[in-house]
């Protein structure tokens, strides 16, 4: 052979940046679209990326990939997965693919902004692989559920969730619009890639590939563990960055940055992820606990790489270490109370033998969540539905845009974060999304969280009928808990069985 | 309760389920992708609707003199898919790195003389600036482009451009192992911001990366920018290349217009949508007015340089503004 070796023109390819004199480097570059605090372009040719991938090894190895993860797709179409799949499985697609498919599009416009206004030419090539992967993301994570479709009606929503005010769906666009398409190319680098798909995706694409793959989910473990790989790849963008920005005294910057991008992702993990791990995966298929991975992935590895790179620990990380044991469970007990309002089936997951799991995962679980679950059961057992639904509508945190829930019992600690800015009220369910408002309040006052539009008459009939309209919820659509609360009949059938 | 209908499950999405055929795979996951053209939303983005970027979007997309109700339904006539896409060009890949490879064995670069060699290190090897600029301008065009279906094609454009620096720095290297007196791998950036021949296509690339509209930048860089580096570089290089025994620089040209071509389908065919609505085709002719003399002069500049007859520059105008005449202005 005599071809060359890749590292023998690697750095060629990444030796782009040039002076310009037609346009000036202000026009060329605006801060807003750059991000790059006032450092002159040269702080940034010292980027180099830890992951090197070439243009013909980029379209091999992905040409490769492809060809895994759809041959075995096309391999288990006959199979009865879906058939045999527990309903709590088909909750957990549902809404994996209907809040991250289109979303991953979006990921790929904000790699665009890095590709464009990038002041490293390795970073605006790297975010070129991060555009393309990101358009893959959302191609192959709307062709698989397609399949589905026909089957379910909530499937449609892997597609139409994005377009809805559903209001799970506000809060996932209000993270990510923030985290990526409303950034600097600096800004999506130290957001979007290090601190989120560095610390975050992770968990949902590996934590979520274990529990497929116990659940004989084939076909969607192997498509996000092959998502993961490029993940990990495009990931490795914002490391140099962080690197960067230390070293020219822009380190209080970086950080507010990353810990922004921190808090943010753990509010909409806490009801992305957390409910879909402790909750919806069925009992015998549940590798870790949600806690187990928060622990291991993000207080663990990403606490070293942030420590690594010259970075603290964020300011709200005692908060952070209580909420992960406590947060996601209020999430998960709101999502199935408000269950029309959402477009999956929430599994309650609260069965005798998932309540001693729950117990032994997160000691007192019973004297607190339980006894909330102890007043649903009792209604259920009792036949009264109605007082198993919602009537109203939660109020929600002006930041995170999900419901303001704190742990129920004799440590009852609920308060309100309020803020009063400009002459508006706001309410936020935590310090960390206070702070994160009064970073930059001109990024978020005059947004209208889902009871702001409410208010302001926008939902009409101005109840829970007129809610779901706005939501685009119709029946057929709107979820019911997943098993038809069979769960219920166990309790019943365990009760009998303790009496006699 | 019992009048409410039940919505059942339809054979596709909802939103292509409306008409009777079968969605086509590239239709499935490639139409109305983006969100943030939600109508009825405050804003393009979900924060305050007068943060810098929801201005940006509704300043430089929404508000583009160039209007179409529906720009969602353009289609790529290629249509390709990121699946397609990798297959596609992991072949291409293959042939363009088997033509390296058997080039370099049998010591092509050896046989060049030190003047076609010099040539090209004025005139070929620096042109990685400009290809980074076509990268970085059609990445600016993708995400600023009002539908998917736009924003995929413009997406394949930039990583397309980066295809062709990757062969630039390829060849830079092998040449700089043959000639180490040329200045191979040093002097581009010197000939790139100083040299006659490269200051057209310099002062063009600058002043298309900063056209914010999308649409003028789709019609700067699209229409006429593009055109003139393929038909006034690349195509030219082709050519004078293999006068000079360098096949390799010639079958590699041939190789890149491919791609080239492909940009030229989808890029037909959005002028094509974008002349149903009344008004446009004088938006762009405007456009086509105001950035032709640029590349053309920037073909003089170019041309002039490394040929000895005008008729190479005349040629490649030509090429440029036939192709534009095709687009049914």
């Amino acid at each position: 052979m005599t071809v060359l070796n890749r590292l023998d023109w690697y750095n060629i390819a990444r030796d782009t940046n040039w002076t310009p004199t037609y346009v000036s480097d202000k026009d060329l570059f605006p801060e807003e679209l750059t991000c790059a605090f006032g450092l002159p372009a040269e702080a940034f040719e010292e980027y180099d990326e830890p992951y090197k991938t070439t243009y013909p090894e980029y379209v091999k190895v992905q040409r490769e990939k492809d060809a895994g993860a759809y041959s075995v797709k096309a391999a288990l179409e006959r199979s009865k997965m879906y058939e045999n799949a527990s309903p709590g499985w088909l909750s957990v697609l549902k809404l994996h693919f209907g809040a991250i498919a289109r979303g991953e599009y979006s990921a790929s416009s904000a790699e665009c902004r890095m590709v464009r206004f990038g002041r490293a030419p390795g970073m605006r090539n790297m975010a070129t692989f991060g555009m393309m992967d990101e358009i893959r993301h959302s191609q192959i994570q709307l062709f698989f559920p397609h399949q589905y479709v026909s089957k379910d009606r909530q499937f449609d929503w892997a597609f139409k969730s994005y377009d809805t005010n559903e209001w799970a769906m506000i809060a996932a666009r209000h993270f990510f619009d923030d985290m990526m398409v409303t950034r600097g190319a600096v800004g999506v680098g130290m957001m979007l890639t290090f601190a989120f798909e560095t610390g975050f995706t992770n968990m949902q694409f590996l934590g979520l590939a274990a529990d497929a793959a116990e659940a004989g989910d084939w076909s969607f473990s192997s498509l996000i563990s092959s998502i993961q790989t490029d993940e990990s790849r495009h990931a490795q963008i914002g490391g140099p960055l962080v690197q960067i920005l230390v070293k020219n005294g822009k380190k209080a910057e970086a950080q507010k940055m990353v810990d922004i991008s921190i808090w943010r992702a753990w509010k909409l993990f806490s009801i992305l992820t957390g409910p879909v791990m402790d909750y919806y995966t069925p009992l015998e298929h549940r590798k870790q606990s949600f806690k187990e991975f928060m622990q291991e992935w993000i207080v663990g590895q990403f606490e070293r790489s942030l420590l690594e790179l010259g970075l603290d620990k964020p300011w709200f990380w005692d908060d952070f270490l209580r909420e992960i044991d406590e947060q996601h469970h209020g999430m998960h007990l709101g999502v199935w109370f408000w269950r029309p309002t959402v477009w999956w089936d929430p599994a309650a997951g609260v069965s005798p033998a998932e309540r001693q799991w729950l117990e032994e995962k997160y000691p007192g679980w019973n004297d607190t969540w339980g006894h909330c679950w102890d007043v649903i059961t009792e209604n259920a057992l009792e036949g009264n539905m109605a007082k198993t639904l919602p009537e109203t509508l939660p109020v929600v945190c002006n930041m995170c845009q999900l419901p303001i829930n704190y742990t129920p019992g004799p440590k009852w600690t609920m308060r309100d974060f309020p803020l009063t800015h400009a002459g508006r009220d706001y309410h936020f369910c935590s310090e960390g999304c206070r702070w994160v408002f009064e970073q930059e309040p001109s990024r978020y006052k005059d947004h209208q969280s889902l009871v702001d539009r409410f208010l302001d008459g926008q939902i009409q009939p101005p109840d829970l009928g007129g809610a779901l309209k706005f939501m685009g919820l119709s029946p057929g659509e709107m979820g019911d808990d997943a098993l038809k609360f069979a769960w219920v009949e166990e309790v019943r059938a365990d009760r009998i069985k303790k009496a006699s | 309760m019992s009048d409410v209908e039940i919505l059942k499950p339809l054979k596709t999405w909802s939103h292509l389920a409306a008409r009777r055929r079968k969605p086509s795979e590239y239709e499935i996951v490639s139409v109305n992708l983006q969100y943030n053209d939600r109508p009825g939303s405050a804003a393009p983005y979900e924060l305050d609707p007068n943060v810098f970027m929801n201005r940006w979007y509704v300043e430089h997309r929404n508000n583009s003199p160039l209007k179409h109700k529906d720009w969602n339904s353009f289609r790529d006539p290629d249509e390709l898919i990121y699946r397609t896409y990798c297959l596609m060009q992991d072949g291409q890949e293959t042939y363009v790195y088997s033509l390296f490879d058997q080039f370099s064995a049998r010591e092509h670069d050896k046989a060049l003389t030190p003047q076609w060699a010099g040539t090209l290190a004025r005139l070929y090897t620096p042109s990685r600036y400009l290809l980074h600029t076509v990268q970085m301008a059609s990445a600016y065009l993708a995400q600023m482009a009002p539908a998917s279906t736009i924003e995929n094609c413009a997406s394949f454009q930039a990583m397309d451009s980066f295809r062709w620096l990757s062969h630039v720095a390829y060849r830079t290297k092998e040449l700089e192992g043959s000639f180490a007196d040329k200045g191979f791998g040093k002097d581009e950036r010197h000939y790139w911001e100083q040299d006659a021949a490269w200051q057209g296509f310099r002062e063009l690339m600058e002043k298309t990366l900063v056209a914010y509209d999308w649409a003028e930048c789709f019609v700067a860089l699209n229409l006429v920018a593009k055109p003139a580096i393929e038909e006034g570089m690349l195509r030219l290089l082709g050519n004078v290349g293999r006068r000079n025994g360098d096949l390799v620089m010639s079958l590699l040209a041939d190789a890149e217009l491919i791609d080239a071509t492909r940009h030229r389908r989808w890029v037909a065919a959005l002028v094509k949508l974008a002349l149903e609505t009344d008004g446009n085709a004088d938006v762009i002719r405007g456009w086509i007015a105001k950035w032709t003399p640029l590349a053309d002069a920037a073909i003089d500049a170019y041309a002039s340089a490394i040929s000895e007859s005008q008729s190479a520059a005349d040629a490649a105008k030509q090429a440029t503004a036939t192709f534009r005449a095709s687009l049914g202005l």
